[in-house]
């Protein structure tokens, strides 16, 4: 029976209520058909409340499921995948509105609406959206509660203010849990979020797609040093090496991809740092060279660049130590170094005759690259980002013709010219340098970052990095793109919002940089706090810690938290909460103190009746009082609980100070009243 | 077969002994999740194993925020009931067939008590909020299903607030009773004295020669309007009436063993004459077995009467 009762409308009002805060993060992944169908249900809903409307019959139901499955299948093409998904279950959330009649339904609708705020989480998990979701979450136990309480008209603002203590309550336990449930790995592989069209390094590159690059200012990643920040000539990060050249693009080459630690030996201090990094839909992690990282699944590949098996589509943490100075294959093999000296067979005749005089005026590859690097420094190249446009052959045309370009242009050109004068050699892509965040002391690398350079390979020395970049635009190295761009203001364009752009006004950039530095150790301490993470973090709270240990202490401080609130929220120390009874024994008390104490069982009738022939001047204000404790203890009245204590006042006035006419001993005795 | 509800009432006695006003402290309330309580836990499931193969931080936060939502909600339930005391309320007595209203005061110590249900679950729970320091009064109603005393045994206090996944409940003893008169039945009586079905209460029945004017005596309830000394009231002396002592011999007798039939239709039969009489301010005696109530007229006489035929047969003593 108690699942037939009807909703209340302090229910339904936070109901529809929070059904518009949980559906407002989803849409920007929805259909915008879900907006009409959320408008005519909560419409139709307020009307059969009303009762101007009808409940759907069941066809019309089925119908409604039906055109929802529909536009769902066409819309995201198919009913499978978790972007599918997630409509199917926000149309179901909605249809649910109109459908449900009784409490029971009502509360199915709140725990879909549970669900639906979950899954808003793998969409987005940033600062603002974790924040932004404790207002659908109040909303909802609002509507809990609304569902339960009496019909009778009662205000939605209490509830929500209990909506609210609840939850204040509920943290202090929520945060026990959250740094003691020990995490497990995922049980079994489940539909990610699709791609959201992630701007970042691909595996394969032509000049345009860098310079595409440049124009982002989304976060590719964040580091914290242990030690100091290193300078910025230092900050190569690597992603992935270009090994093949296909006449315009450069790309990874297969063999390149395996996980064959390639031999290398650790020299010089090492640099350890930690990294956040953005979903980039690739399985590459960037790191300084030489990088080691000690996370389970992550190789180092025989390029030298990180990878793991799965694209890291979500925010991926982890620790990194790297060797700068480490000598790299001195000794490699020719299967690497016929990979590093490929060349399509035609093409660019020009830069390959300039390569074979190269080849003939210098001795060792060391000095091929000097002459290089100083030819870009001497003759007149320049860096921009808007290339004029070259002919079929790429190279030459840049090399001799245009003279301008930007990165790959430079690294891309430097690499041909040293294959054809036979030095191994590769473009290396990663990024570059990074923003220096005063306030949280770490680096942020962000997409305009992006940046190639080269590595060639020297018997004995193994592969050495050059970037000819820095001959033509030493200030793209040591200040940044921006810096290097002046001219070219309108580097972020259409990004008006873009705080980036309002770097010269300090306090807006202190914003910008603490900003930053919160969404950080969000990323840092809440979002990665997972597996190995909770495991550090916890050793590093509790020493050695295993899960029983953890178990306990999970027990015992969730049940002392508990046990704290119980006692704050039923205060069982304030014994007797009735006000009008302690009214009556302060005047019990102070009758007492005359003289004249209540036998057990006494009315309060009959002993303000004694106690009134006792003290005959002080008759009238004793009926009163005993008149007004009367009325509100038995007639059912109204209390006024001022009234009384006014009486109790004027009696305690009418009586002597010190008439303390007869000891009474025992005679106060409240329990049988 | 039913022992286990035995020893659960037993328990219960000692737990929560009857009386007039029963104070729900933390020895009387217990609580469990509801069927909703378990589908929210179900659901908390749900969401974990979400979190954990997704590794979303915030989904583990989630259910954690509702896990302990739903802890922090026992305390709430829990205090929803605590301190509340209930007093039994009198009960009008009624006739066979009719609704038993039996009436409870809740009263509060302070704080605002909302939603708490009460009644017996055959007959539904009725939902009322009790005020901060205040009281509220409930009637519930109970189908009557034989004469005597109504008892209709522990009463269930309940309270789902504030999010309805778990309930507080408590089985009280008010020792509530009802008094059922038996149903009452037109019929004639064997020997009419004077009485028949068509006389309606205007007749002439009270016959102005078989009673004699005594005086004046206070009006009280029950006293026919048309006997009032309206001079005596417009003289400022009260409301009086003009007092007839009817010849004892002349009274209607109403025997039960005068009657046939089967004890039920005959209590019903009498049952309907005492409430005739009565509205006609007609003095009548009753005797049925050995109790005899002698001639009278007025309220009291005929509650007693009513009473007396209610208890017929049953030797269960009136509540205290």
């Amino acid at each position: 029976m108690s699942s037939l009762q009807p909703i209340p409308r302090n229910g339904l009002v936070w109901l529809l209520v929070a059904q518009v805060l949980v559906i407002l993060p989803h849409l920007a992944h929805l259909p915008l058909w879900i907006i009409g169908l959320w408008l005519g249900c909560a419409i139709w809903r307020v009307q059969i409340f009303r009762m101007r409307a009808p409940y759907p019959r069941s066809w019309v139901k089925a119908l409604m499921m039906l055109g929802a499955a529909f536009g769902v299948y066409f819309s995201r093409g198919g009913l499978i995948g978790l972007d599918a998904g997630v409509v199917l279950l926000i149309a179901a959330f909605i249809l649910k509105l109109v459908e449900m009649r009784s409490r029971r339904d009502a509360l199915v609708l709140v725990f879909l609406g549970f669900f639906a705020v979950v899954t808003s989480y793998l969409f987005n998990d940033g600062l603002l959206a974790g924040i932004y979701s404790l207002a659908p979450i109040i909303a909802l136990l609002a509507a809990m509660i609304g569902l339960q309480q009496s019909p009778a008209g009662t205000h939605p603002w209490p509830t929500l203010r209990l909506a609210g203590s609840l939850l204040l309550q509920a943290i202090p336990l929520m945060l026990v849990l959250f740094v003691l449930f020990p995490r497990l790995g995922p049980l079994w592989s489940l539909p990610q979020p699709k791609d959201r069209g992630v701007t970042g390094l691909a595996d394969s590159m032509a000049p345009g797609d860098m310079a595409e690059l440049s124009r982002s200012s989304a976060l590719a990643f964040r580091a914290s040093f242990e030690g100091p920040i290193p300078d910025r000539d230092q900050l190569y990060w690597r992603a992935v090496t270009f090994e093949r050249f296909d006449g315009r693009r450069w790309s990874q080459s297969f063999k390149s991809q395996l996980p064959q630690t390639p031999e290398w030996s650790p020299r010089g201090a090492p640099v350890a740092y930690s990294i956040v990094m953005q979903p980039s839909g690739r399985p590459w992690l960037y790191g300084l060279d030489v990088a080691q990282v000690d996370a389970g699944d992550v190789r180092l590949m025989s390029d030298f660049h990180l990878a793991r098996p799965r694209p890291v589509d979500k925010p991926l943490l982890y620790q990194a130590t790297s060797w700068p100075e480490a000598l790299r294959e001195p000794n490699a093999g020719p299967a690497v170094l016929g990979r590093a000296l490929e060349l399509p067979s035609t093409g660019n005749l020009r830069s390959r005759a300039w390569a074979a005089e190269l080849r003939r005026a210098h001795q060792t590859p060391k000095a091929t690259v000097q002459a290089l690097l100083s030819h870009f420094n001497q003759q007149p190249y320049s860096y921009t980002l808007r290339p004029s446009p070259v002919g079929e052959d790429i190279v030459d045309g840049f090399l001799f013709d245009t003279l301008n370009g930007f990165c790959i242009h430079y690294a891309g050109a430097m690499t041909f010219v040293l294959r054809a004068a036979g030095i191994p050699a590769r473009v290396v892509a990663g990024y570059q340098g990074g923003e220096v965040n005063p306030s949280g002391n770490y680096l942020s690398v962000r997409q305009l970052d992006a940046h190639a350079w080269v590595e060639y390979w020297e018997a004995g020395s193994g592969w050495v990095s050059v970037d000819p970049t820095f001959q033509v635009a030493p200030e793209r190295i040591e200040r940044g793109l921006e810096e290097a761009l002046d001219a070219e203001q309108d580097l972020i364009e259409g990004a008006i919002m873009d705080l980036r752009r309002y770097r010269d006004i300090g306090w807006l950039n202190d914003l910008r940089f603490g900003w930053d530095s919160l969404n950080y150790g969000w990323q840092r301490w809440v979002l990665n706090y997972q597996g190995e993470r909770q495991l550090e973090v916890l050793q590093g709270l509790f020493g050695k810690v295993d899960s029983r240990k953890l178990g306990l202490l999970m027990v015992a401080t969730g049940a002392l938290l508990v046990v704290l609130l119980a006692l704050l929220l039923l205060k069982p120390w304030r014994r007797e909460q009735d006000a009008q009874l302690r009214q009556f024994q302060g005047f019990e008390q102070l009758l007492a103190r005359h003289g004249v104490a209540r036998h057990a069982g006494e009315g309060a009738r009959d002993f303000a009746q004694r106690a009134a022939a006792r003290l005959p001047d002080a008759a009238p204000q004793i009926q009163a009082f005993a008149g007004l404790y009367e009325q509100a203890r038995y007639a059912g009245q109204p209390t006024d609980l001022a009234e009384m204590k006014t009486a109790l006042r004027s009696l305690r006035r009418q009586l002597p100070w010190r008439a303390r006419v007869s000891k009474p001993r025992g005679g106060i005795d409240g329990d049988n009243l | 077969m039913r022992v286990l509800p035995r020893i659960r009432d037993r328990w219960l006695l000692k737990r929560i002994p009857p009386g007039p006003s029963v104070r729900l402290n933390q020895r009387r309330i217990f609580i469990m999740p509801t069927a909703v309580g378990m589908s929210f836990l179900v659901a908390l499931l749900l969401m974990l194993l979400a979190a954990i193969n997704y590794e979303n931080s915030l989904a583990y936060a989630l259910t954690f925020l509702l896990g302990s939502v739903f802890v922090v909600a026992i305390l709430h339930t829990w205090r929803n009931l605590a301190g509340l005391e209930l007093q039994a309320g009198g009960a009008k007595a009624v006739f066979l067939g009719e609704q038993a209203c039996l009436r409870v005061r809740l009263e509060s110590r302070g704080r605002l008590y909302q939603a708490v249900s009460v009644g017996w679950p055959k007959s539904g729970l009725q939902l009322v909020d009790v005020p901060a320091a205040g009281t509220c009064e409930l009637q519930l109603s109970l189908p009557t299903e034989r004469r005597g005393w109504l008892r209709p045994g522990r009463l269930r206090v309940e309270s789902r607030f504030p999010l309805g996944i778990l309930v507080a409940w408590s089985w009280v003893d008010l020792q509530l009773a009802a008094l059922v008169y038996p149903r009452p039945l037109a019929g004639d009586l064997p020997q009419a004295v004077g009485l028949d079905e068509e006389n309606g209460e205007g007749s002439r029945a009270l016959g102005g020669g078989i009673d004699d004017y005594q005086g004046l005596r206070p009006w009280q309830p029950g006293d026919s309007k048309k006997r009032l000394n309206w001079k005596a009231y417009s003289r400022g002396q009260g409301l009086l009436v003009k007092d007839f002592t009817a010849l004892s011999g002349e009274d209607p007798l109403l025997d039960f063993d005068e009657l046939a039939g089967d004890i039920e239709s005959r209590l019903s039969l009498l049952c309907h004459w005492v409430v005739e009489l009565s509205s006609r301010q007609q003095p009548f005696a009753l005797r049925i077995a050995e109790t005899t109530i002698e001639a009278a007229v007025g309220v009291e006489h005929r509650n007693r009467c009513l009473r007396a035929l209610a208890l017929f047969g049953q030797q269960s003593a009136a509540p205290q």
